[in-house]
């Protein structure tokens, strides 16, 4: 009886230790920090949802989502180019979204009337380059699952050599958000006024047009080039239903996309552990699910605040 | 004995389906249909290719892949027109899907020898697309009385299977032209003697090195390495992942990775025909570990038959184990 009580008070704070412990571990499976492929898709995975929040405002605002989209769809061409001639996937979706962004950009993409049309040519044709591109790649290469990874990314089998590249590339792109953010914000809100007062309309989209490019690229990257448009869009909408100031929503949006992008990576190493055992699920359904989740919650908060004021 | 072998090359649908979420399948499936117009005019040179031409008196005969095919020559000799379907060691044949060549190719076959669980389904739809009645159809898979969840469908690295099938083709052969069944027979026998070459070097090798740990890409030699004694360190899933062309879990890669880090494994034997991100860093790991690498073919590469492809193999894994030397092509 005594030895009994003796145990019982002796293992009540070790049990509620063990009990912390085994919900970490069961949240954070053993090995997710030490492993090599999680630093690396943390790391890149990082730098992509930071650029990609912060520059999807602007896409937002702009209501060019659409030709987000399209630029992404078209990095499917440009990542199986790649693959075709043997560079990373990396090269070919940042060229064919560049190329395509100008492309838009000549057929006018920038007039309202026009760009659903432009956008949608554009990539009608970047799928059809990409569907020549991965039949040549099959026909004369020894390669499997580059048509999942192309599609819908595969962020842990990415190299630790790409992450300079990433932040390069994630640097061009937000040096020119930050260089041209008042007229572009103000090109983006009212392109009328924004002529009034001097600012060069066309240049500035250009200008934010390529940013988005590269942009986009990088989420092709990530979450392949089917997905890529949820990581740009999705927590910048949630950010502008939370808040009308852009820079704010700028740097929630980025806080949104870093946080949704780091869960799906632990939810994907856990998956493991699911049904069907030792098959990790795609870390792209977890990221643009848990992005579709906070934009809904965002919903909720925004209409519960404007019930309340 | 005469080897004609005519290669078909047009292989045009690049994507491997199965291996993708429903979810995915439907635009999966557009830019198939995109490729598939595409690539239906531009191989239309090539496809003619295909053509059987079959002198007369020959039976024609097809081989879904160019191993089978080649054990057909071996035993039909001159009296037997073999054509392989698959034979291209540079693709992934878990991906390929016939084009009409390969359509009017195996309508006309007499005799079609086929490996079954899911490795050449294709071959079932054509052959449903052109029924014949005297037709004869070796599905090496029923031939052995594998049940459909057998999960390595590399029949032919296992030194029971091809026997079999040799004699299944003496039969079908000699019943289709009587006439020459002494002939087919004393070619059936003449190939199982090929064959001893090899059974034997798998059999030294399970004497001197059972046990052997060894690390894989795909389940390509695994019957091989079973039959040889080897100790596959490998997870499945992640073999399985590969040959499926999925993304494999980080946690597998990890393991992989540390069987050559900690040089745990004595051979590395990398799938030459299927090569992806994953795989490569793979072999660079081995390499910069010094774990010699055994490369391994689904398809006959040129210039083997059946025996002396597979005893090359098995003469690599030796190689690696006792002189620490990497094979990494044929």
């Amino acid at each position: 009886m005594t030895r009994s009580l003796h145990t019982r008070t002796t293992w009540t704070p070790r049990s509620t230790e063990t009990a912390v412990h085994a919900l970490l571990r069961a949240i954070v499976e053993p090995g997710f920090f030490a492993d090599g492929a999680v630093q690396t898709a943390a790391a890149l995975g990082g730098v992509v949802a930071v650029v990609a929040g912060l520059i999807g405002v602007f896409t937002v605002i702009r209501s060019q989502a659409f030709a987000g989209h399209a630029l992404s769809d078209i990095g499917s061409a440009g990542g199986s180019s790649a693959y075709l001639v043997g560079l990373a996937p990396l090269w070919g979706f940042v060229g064919i979204s560049v190329l395509a962004a100008a492309a838009m950009e000549r057929i006018g993409v920038q007039r309202a009337r026009g760009r659903d049309v432009a956008t949608g040519i554009v990539l009608g044709v970047g799928f059809a380059l990409a569907s020549l591109f991965l039949y040549l790649g099959m026909t004369y290469h020894n390669g499997s699952g580059e048509i999942p990874t192309i599609l819908f990314g595969s962020v842990f089998t990415l190299s630790a050599a790409e992450l300079p590249l990433v932040i390069g590339l994630g640097a061009v792109a937000l040096l020119v958000a930050l260089t041209l953010y008042r007229p572009l914000l103000l090109a983006s809100v009212s392109p009328e006024l924004a002529a009034a007062r001097g600012v060069r309309v066309r240049l500035v989209g250009a200008a934010y047009l390529l940013a988005l490019a590269i942009t986009v690229a990088l989420c092709d990257l990530t979450i392949g080039a089917i997905l890529s448009t949820a990581l740009l869009v999705g927590p910048a909408a949630a950010a502008l239903r939370l808040t009308s100031r852009p820079h704010r929503a700028a740097l929630l949006a980025a806080a949104i996309s870093l946080a949704c992008t780091w869960l799906g990576l632990l939810l994907a190493w856990d998956s493991f552990y699911w049904p069907p055992l030792r098959h990790g699920w795609p870390v792209s359904f977890f990221i643009v699910t848990l992005v579709l989740i906070v934009y809904l919650a965002a919903g909720a908060l925004a209409r519960g605040r404007r019930l309340r004021g | 004995m005469i080897m004609r072998s005519e290669i078909i090359t047009d292989i045009f649908c690049p994507m491997s389906v199965n291996s993708i979420e429903p979810v995915a399948r439907r635009s999966v499936l557009a830019l198939a249909a995109l490729a598939v117009a595409i690539t239906v005019s531009a191989c239309g040179a090539s496809g003619s290719a295909a053509r059987s031409d079959s002198a007369p008196g020959r039976i024609t005969a097809v081989g879904a892949e160019s191993q089978y095919a080649n054990v057909i020559s071996q035993i039909g000799g001159r009296y037997v027109n073999a054509t392989a379907v698959m034979s291209n060691p540079n693709t992934d044949p878990h991906s390929f899907e016939a084009s009409p060549s390969v359509a009017s190719t195996v309508g006309a076959a007499k005799l079609i020898v086929q490996n079954g669980l899911g490795y050449d389904s294709f071959m079932n739809k054509i052959e449903a697309a052109s029924p014949s009645r005297s037709r004869r159809v070796i599905e090496v898979q029923t031939l052995l009385g594998l049940p459909d969840s057998t999960r390595n469908p590399h029949l032919w690295y296992d030194p029971s299977t091809m026997p079999k099938v040799a004699a299944a083709i003496v039969r079908d052969l000699s019943a289709l032209a009587p006439a020459h069944a002494a002939y087919f027979k004393a070619n059936g026998r003449r190939f199982d003697a090929t064959l001893q070459p090899w059974l034997r070097a798998v059999a030294s090798f399970k004497r001197l090195h059972a046990g052997t740990p060894v690390a894989v890409t795909e389940p390509v030699a695994d019957y091989m390495l079973q039959a040889a004694g080897a100790d596959i360190r490998t997870p499945w899933v992640l073999q399985a992942d590969i040959m499926n062309g999925v993304d494999p879990a980080p946690q597998d890669v990890t393991l992989e990775d540390n069987l050559f880090k900690q040089r745990r494994v004595k051979v590395f034997l990398y799938n030459r025909q299927v090569t992806n991100t994953v795989t490569q860093s793979f072999l660079r790991l081995a390499n910069q570990d010094h774990i010699p690498v055994v490369g391994v073919y689904e398809t006959m590469p040129a210039g083997y038959s059946y025996g002396s492809w597979m005893l090359a193999e098995t003469r690599a894994l030796s190689a690696a184990v006792t002189a620490h030397r990497s094979t990494n092509s044929l």
